[in-house]
């Protein structure tokens, strides 16, 4: 792609005011979604890393939420419940951020 | 192509399964032990039930029949918003989610939770990289895509065999849970509950002949989610509960579980201890790397399935197209908000049945409730539901690869259509065929074996998918080199897992279900390094046709040297 007519396409460097709208929510969401996927995890794994046993008790593991231990609710409904957020949140932002393009290339058939 | 009226197909796969199995019978008992831990026996309401659902299901495929290729394979691009959502929700969840995810909860407590955010998560991922672009492009298959962007018949040819291969080892898992639904059913052994599975799957095909799928997968929602949630209610009434929410309320079942109190007593000493390691997060023998290994692999393998990603092609435009992901995981949320009471109630009946009873907890549990019989047939309808409409699902997007994107596209352009449906009839034929020989042995638990289907889409078409829509200096031989070696790690994982290899197995440092951690980045990166190092060896023409398809991904307009060209002009190639 050496020719300077053609379109670059860079996640990391987004070419057009369109793109950068997109990969700019796309990038957000990613971050919430890294945070809930792997941080509450890691949370769970750091805090429960003083158990001697090596089971991971932790404060996480005797506090109680709704009944639930709490590391077991965050993981089993607090990230999935935050899923379903973070797509509806990406709706939302998309329709407030992306300029609208209905070319004979954009999305009508 | 359409694959209804198979004759050709009942004969020869009757063939190969009755020459197979001879062989296999011996080693199927083992596998199907799990029935044994049910009541034996025929059970008329289930078996009414079953067949009642099967019935509406084949009138509704006859009912909804099309006669164009659009209609067949993209259902005319008119599909909704709920009905999409619906639609990904009932082609996602299968034997897997129904009946293996509370097995493995039952198993393995906390960490199988790996499984439902994994499984879950992958969506965002989906609806952020890929749909709206995916919708944008408009056409029938994922190889296609593949091929078409890369301007690569050798990318369409990998990106094909790799939808084969995810379409196999995904499939095996939903006839270990549909054999052992109908043996537990019809009072079966496990070999011929297979058998007479791949009859049922294959009946459902010929009649209905997959043209209804979408309206057929959405009426399988309603069974298998109704089927799922409403004997939850009565289970808990009789675990003590108000039975009002349950899914909020197992969660002081499972603090009284940690503390030992069970329906057959309160357990004590190594027993006690034993309940209480299920559900501390490390208690089962995990570690913090093999749980995000597990995730991250369920996740790009969530987003990597091509009969997932296809569902974005089905869609009126691209903004339905973001809603119904939107509206898919909410739907299946409410089933994996569900499955852990199943496991947790499965432990409060039998907190000590092992790995025998897991893959069956959902009938188990019930069972051991006296929940009545129709209301378990219910559920064992919903599984089949479920198992069905996966299968169903995947033995097309199997056989299309094939037919479509080997047959017609690369080696006979000139087929004619009756060729090509030829070619569709027999790989449908030999796809259910070895996938039969599979699930006689299967060689894991239902959600392992599917969590393996995963690694290999996770670790071959996502990088692919993503490096082709958001990276234009990504090229064929990059994406080659990238599936290669993504293929062929997963491959050997999944060997060693078999074999047993120390570094493949559940703890070691690459097991089969969660490899993509290690092999995915390095997928990206392989694909990056060698399309950088190539950039010079692909030909003028091959850059325009690929600058063009990233044009309609991005909705860029053509640039002006290619204004007199008509738009669209490569879709048509």
């Amino acid at each position: 792609m050496s020719d300077n007519s053609r379109l670059h396409v860079n996640f990391f460097a987004p070419s057009t005011p369109n793109m950068k709208a997109e990969v700019f929510i796309a990038a957000a969401i990613l971050g919430i979604w890294g945070l809930l996927s792997f941080g509450l995890p890691l949370l769970i794994w750091l805090a429960g890393l003083g158990d001697p046993q090596g089971l991971g008790r932790s404060f996480i593991t005797e506090a109680r939420f709704l009944g639930f231990p709490l590391h077991y609710w965050l993981i089993a409904q607090g990230c999935t419940i935050g899923y379903v957020l973070l797509c509806k949140l990406y709706c939302i932002l998309w329709d407030k951020k992306v300029p609208r393009i209905h070319s004979s290339g954009g999305p009508r058939p | 192509m359409r694959l209804n009226n198979l004759p050709g197909m009942g004969a020869a796969l009757l063939l190969v399964l009755s020459t197979a199995s001879l062989g296999w019978a011996e080693q199927a008992v083992r596998a199907g032990e799990e029935i044994f831990q049910l009541e034996p026996g025929f059970k008329a309401a289930p078996a009414l039930i079953m067949l009642a659902l099967m019935v509406v299901y084949v009138g509704v495929g006859f009912l909804s029949r099309v006669s164009t290729t659009s209609g067949y394979w993209v259902a005319g691009q008119g599909i909704g918003k709920y009905g999409n959502g619906a639609a990904i929700a009932s082609d996602w969840m299968s034997a897997a989610s129904f009946m293996g995810v509370a097995g493995l909860l039952y198993l393995q407590g906390w960490f199988g939770l790996g499984y439902i955010i994994g499984w879950t998560g992958g969506y965002v991922l989906l609806l952020v990289l890929l749909a709206a672009q995916l919708r944008r492009f408009g056409k029938y298959t994922i190889p296609e895509f593949l091929g078409d962007r890369f301007d690569s018949h050798g990318v369409r040819l990998f990106a094909a065999t790799v939808t084969v291969i995810i379409a196999i080892t995904y499939a095996t898992a939903q006839f270990k849970g549909i054999g052992l639904v109908c043996g537990w059913i019809f009072g079966m052994s496990y070999a011929s509950s297979v058998f007479f599975a791949a009859g049922v799957v294959l009946a459902y095909m010929l009649i209905s002949g997959m043209s209804g799928v979408t309206r057929n997968q959405q009426i399988q929602y309603v069974v298998l989610i109704s089927a799922f949630l409403i004997p939850l209610w009565s289970l808990m009434q009789k675990a003590g509960g108000s039975g009002i929410l349950p899914q909020i309320e197992y969660g002081r079942l499972l603090s009284d579980l940690m503390e030992g109190k069970t329906a057959v007593g309160v357990l004590e000493g190594e027993e006690l201890d034993k309940a209480t390691r299920a559900y501390l997060p490390w208690g089962t023998g995990g570690s913090i790397y093999h749980f995000i290994a597990l995730v991250f692999t369920l996740m790009v393998g969530t987003a990597g399935l091509p009969h997932i990603m296809i569902r974005f092609y089905t869609v009126k435009n691209e903004d339905i197209a973001r809603r119904s992901v939107l509206w898919g995981l909410f739907f299946i949320g409410l089933l994996y908000w569900s499955s852990p009471v199943y496991a947790a109630l499965g432990k409060y009946w039998n907190p000590l049945g092992g790995r025998a009873v897991a893959d069956v907890i959902i009938l188990s549990a019930p069972e051991r409730a006296e929940l009545g019989i129709a209301f378990i047939g219910y559920l064992a309808a919903g599984a089949m539901a479920a198992g069905i409409s996966t299968v169903a699902g995947l033995l097309v997007a199997g056989a299309s690869a094939v037919a479509h994107d080997w047959y017609a596209t690369v080696f006979r352009p000139d087929s004619t259509d009756k060729q090509q449906l030829l070619v569709g009839r027999l790989v449908t034929a030999a796809l259910c065929a070895v996938v039969v020989l599979f699930a006689l042995n299967p060689p894991a638990l239902i959600a392992q074996i599917v969590a393996m289907a995963f690694a290999i889409a996770g670790n071959t078409i996502f990088p692919a998918c993503v490096l082709a829509v958001w990276y234009s200096r990504a090229n064929k031989y990059g994406a080659l080199a990238g599936m290669t070696f993504g293929l062929a790690l997963t491959l050997l994982a999944m060997t060693g897992w078999i074999l047993n290899v120390p570094a493949f197995t559940a703890t070691g440092l690459l097991p089969a279900t969660s490899s993509a951690l290690l092999v995915c980045p390095l997928a990206f990166l392989i694909n990056i390094v060698v399309s950088n190092l190539t950039t010079d060896k692909v030909s003028e023409n091959s850059l325009r046709r690929s600058d063009q398809v990233l044009r309609k991904l991005h909705n860029v307009p053509g640039h002006p040297e290619d204004s007199r060209r008509p738009q669209g002009s490569f879709a048509a190639k």
